[in-house]
């Protein structure tokens, strides 16, 4: 026999608000929709003597300091996909059931804990743990459990003779029927689910729509109910709505640390790391920023994340206050640690590549680079910024003899013209550049000029003389 | 008499004349001259200060120390805000490694427009902590800067640093008649026909020596003068 859980989250969005602010709990706070209804209520609301669906008038009369928020259902869209995403380290089958609840599919589990109170003990503290209120009940099929959930009958057993009696005893308000609908049954004398089912389907067919028969037939197991169960997802992406404005690009860190949080979780669960995150700052009037921090070595640890973030946000300006933050990774990979010598006398800090991601995060990209080696001739082409920490062109053997030409250390990056008297003490050495044009010839010598620095110089086919490096 | 002496050296409160212990681990330099002066050469760790002129053979005295130094960890070399492109032909010819190279030029600047003076500090000061950071990593042999200034503090942080990292950096800076820096070794270079003129100011742990001649004819004879009289003179146009 298939046997379902059903989570019912009656304020999800509402929860995950208060959850980032923690000074908000004796705050009467309430979600409400476009029609001025209240969708969802804290703590401080509930005592304060709201009821859901109630109109706004009403609830202002009760609680004047009441605060209203509207209610997205997008943002409660992912939150409740964050959730199925942390329950499903503990529970394979998790069927999202928008916009509130999540099904859970037991009978594979159970063999898994061997049994349900093993299995509700761990579920209850992981959920428990996220902090976000909840209803529950088991069920035979999702819509059973469902309509229990909806009544708190919070029900874990696998009994069928209970479960089946809760059930029939359940009021229509619960079912996923609609309102016409049960307004028709109540003026029939039917109020519970009980005496719904026990009428034969094809007396009921005759009356009522099809949409009623095909309910039914769920709700007792007779019609399979097909369920799209939760694929994990490669990547991670969360966004926090923050409570206050932030104009300060040090303040940021602290809500961020949060997000990063969660990613080492994640991460450190899948045992992976990221190269790379996304980070998004969303503006009231400009455009959302979005910035990348890389880290070439790979990390999982929220501490280096928050440090190379920092990094980057020192030296950013905000336009406005930012209001909200999105974390994303697109692409994970497997954990590598480099392997150390034991013996070694002094333990590096970090590697070589951490310290490149630390440059970079605090330099920008195009501060840092390596040198490469070119197969050119020209000697402007022939040493080459590459990207760091990477082999360039040098033959085998050829580094360290003296099969390379004698050149400066530094090249200026446009030559000069030579303005002082200089003492040649070797040269002529002719280059030309590529199509070999006889007018683009340099004749390249090496001068001392006075003060006895050591220069680079050409002559050109003017006769022109031009400064183009030094020999340090 | 004698144990009396043995307690009082063993609690360090004596000094001996005759054993001058090198203050630093040494690294040999390539030049034979150089290494006498120094008692065995450059230091491993720890600062380094040259006052010089660009362009007389500053970084060409260093390059075997840096591929010694390089070869001998397996670590990174980086430069700091060089004055001028860096040549690879030359490093390369000297046997560094250039894919364990690094060369850091701190351009960024903040989108909110500072003044060119404000502008130049900061790009000095972004230098100065990358320094910082490369050298405390423990993961760079040698860093080599080029500094606008340096100020006490600031090189003792860097001497720590160093310390801390294994590490070892060279300042390269104009000659100057300011304050010595706490640092390992401390020279100034003067060129010479046949190599550099080397006046050693400061040695951790000894006493400054008389200038003497680095011979760089052996090494690199084409950027020696050999014959100091005879060599025509020419004119730029």
């Amino acid at each position: 026999m298939a046997l379902f859980l059903y989570l019912h989250f009656p304020a999800l969005q509402l929860d995950h608000l208060q959850q980032s602010a923690e000074n908000s709990q004796h705050l009467a706070i309430a979600l409400v929709d476009q029609q001025h209804q209240l969708l969802q209520l804290n703590n401080a609301a509930l005592t304060a003597g709201l009821k859901l669906q109630m109109g706004l008038a009403s609830a202002a009369a009760l609680c004047p300091e009441l605060q209203l928020l509207p209610y997205q259902p997008e943002q409660q869209a992912k939150v409740l996909k964050s959730v199925a995403q942390q329950l499903y380290q503990l529970s394979g089958d998790i069927a999202l059931d928008p916009p509130s609840g999540l099904i859970l599919r037991l009978d594979g589990m159970l063999r898994l804990y061997d049994g349900l109170q093993s299995y509700w003990q761990l579920l209850s503290k992981q959920l428990n743990a996220l902090a976000y209120r909840y209803q529950f009940s088991c069920g035979a099929t999702p819509y059973a459990a469902k309509c229990l959930a909806y009544q708190q009958a919070n029900l874990i057993t696998a009994e069928n003779a209970s479960l089946l009696a809760a059930l029939h005893a359940s009021p229509l308000e619960a079912t996923e029927l609609t309102e016409p609908l049960q307004q028709q049954m109540a003026r029939l004398g039917i109020h519970t689910l009980g005496q719904l089912l026990a009428l034969p389907p094809s007396e009921l067919a005759r009356r009522f729509d099809s949409q009623l028969l095909s309910y039914l037939g769920r709700l007792r197991g007779d019609y399979y109910h097909a369920l799209e169960y939760l694929q994990p997802e490669p990547g991670f992406s969360r966004y926090l709505e923050l409570l206050y404005d932030i104009s300060d690009s040090t303040v940021l860190a602290k809500p961020l640390a949060k997000l990063l949080q969660q990613l080492e979780q994640q991460l450190s669960r899948a045992n992976c790391q990221c190269f790379q995150l996304l980070l998004t700052l969303f503006f009231r009037d400009n455009p959302q920023l979005q910035l990348s921090i890389g880290s070439a070595q790979g990390e999982y640890k929220a501490a280096t994340w928050l440090q190379l973030c920092q990094l980057q946000l020192q030296n950013l300006p905000l336009p406005e206050p930012v209001y909200g933050l999105q974390l994303d990774v697109n692409h994970f990979a497997g954990q590598q640690r480099p392997t150390e010598a034991l013996f070694e006398q002094q333990h590096a800090r970090m590697s070589a590549l951490q310290l490149l991601s630390l440059l970079q995060a605090r330099l920008g990209r195009s501060a840092v680079s390596g040198l490469a080696l070119q197969n050119q001739h020209l000697p402007e082409q022939a040493s080459q910024r590459s990207l760091p920490l990477t082999k360039g062109y040098v033959e085998k053997g050829l580094a360290g003899s003296s099969a390379l030409a004698l050149r400066p250390a530094f090249l200026l990056p446009q030559p000069q013209p030579l303005t002082e008297p200089v003492t040649i003490n070797q040269g002529p050495e002719r280059l030309c550049p590529d199509s070999w044009q006889l007018n683009g010839q340099r004749d390249y010598y090496i001068g001392r000029n006075q003060q006895g620095q050591w220069l680079w110089l050409f002559r050109n086919a003017r006769q022109q003389w031009f400064v183009h490096g030094w020999f340090s | 008499m004698s144990v009396l002496i043995e307690q009082l050296t063993r609690r360090q409160l004596l000094w001996h004349g005759d054993s001058q212990q090198l203050a630093y681990q040494a690294v040999a330099s390539g030049y034979p001259e150089l290494d006498q002066q120094l008692a065995g050469g450059l230091p491993a760790t720890g600062l380094i200060d040259i006052q010089t002129d660009a362009g007389i053979g500053e970084l060409r005295l260093l390059l075997p120390y840096l591929q010694q130094q390089q070869q001998h960890s397996q670590r990174l070399l980086v430069f700091i805000a060089p004055p001028a492109e860096l040549s690879a032909d030359m490093l390369a010819g000297a046997g560094l490694d250039l894919s364990q190279l690094l060369i850091i030029t701190p351009t960024k600047q903040p989108a909110a427009a500072p003044k060119n003076n404000q502008k130049q500090n900061n790009q000095q000061q972004e230098a100065l902590w990358a320094a910082e950071q490369c050298l405390q990593s423990g993961c760079c042999a040698s860093v080599l800067l080029w500094p606008a200034a340096m100020s006490l503090a600031q090189a003792r942080r860097l001497q720590l640093a160093a310390e801390q990292g294994a590490a070892s950096m060279v300042l390269f800076r104009r000659p100057c008649q300011s304050l010595s820096l706490p640092v390992n070794l401390s020279f100034s270079l003067q060129p010479d026909q046949q190599g550099l003129q080397l006046t050693v100011l400061k040695r951790k742990g000894s006493w400054p020596a008389a200038p003497f001649l680095v011979d760089m004819q052996r090494r690199w004879p084409a950027l020696c003068l050999t014959d100091p009289s005879g060599e025509p003179m020419r004119r730029a146009g």
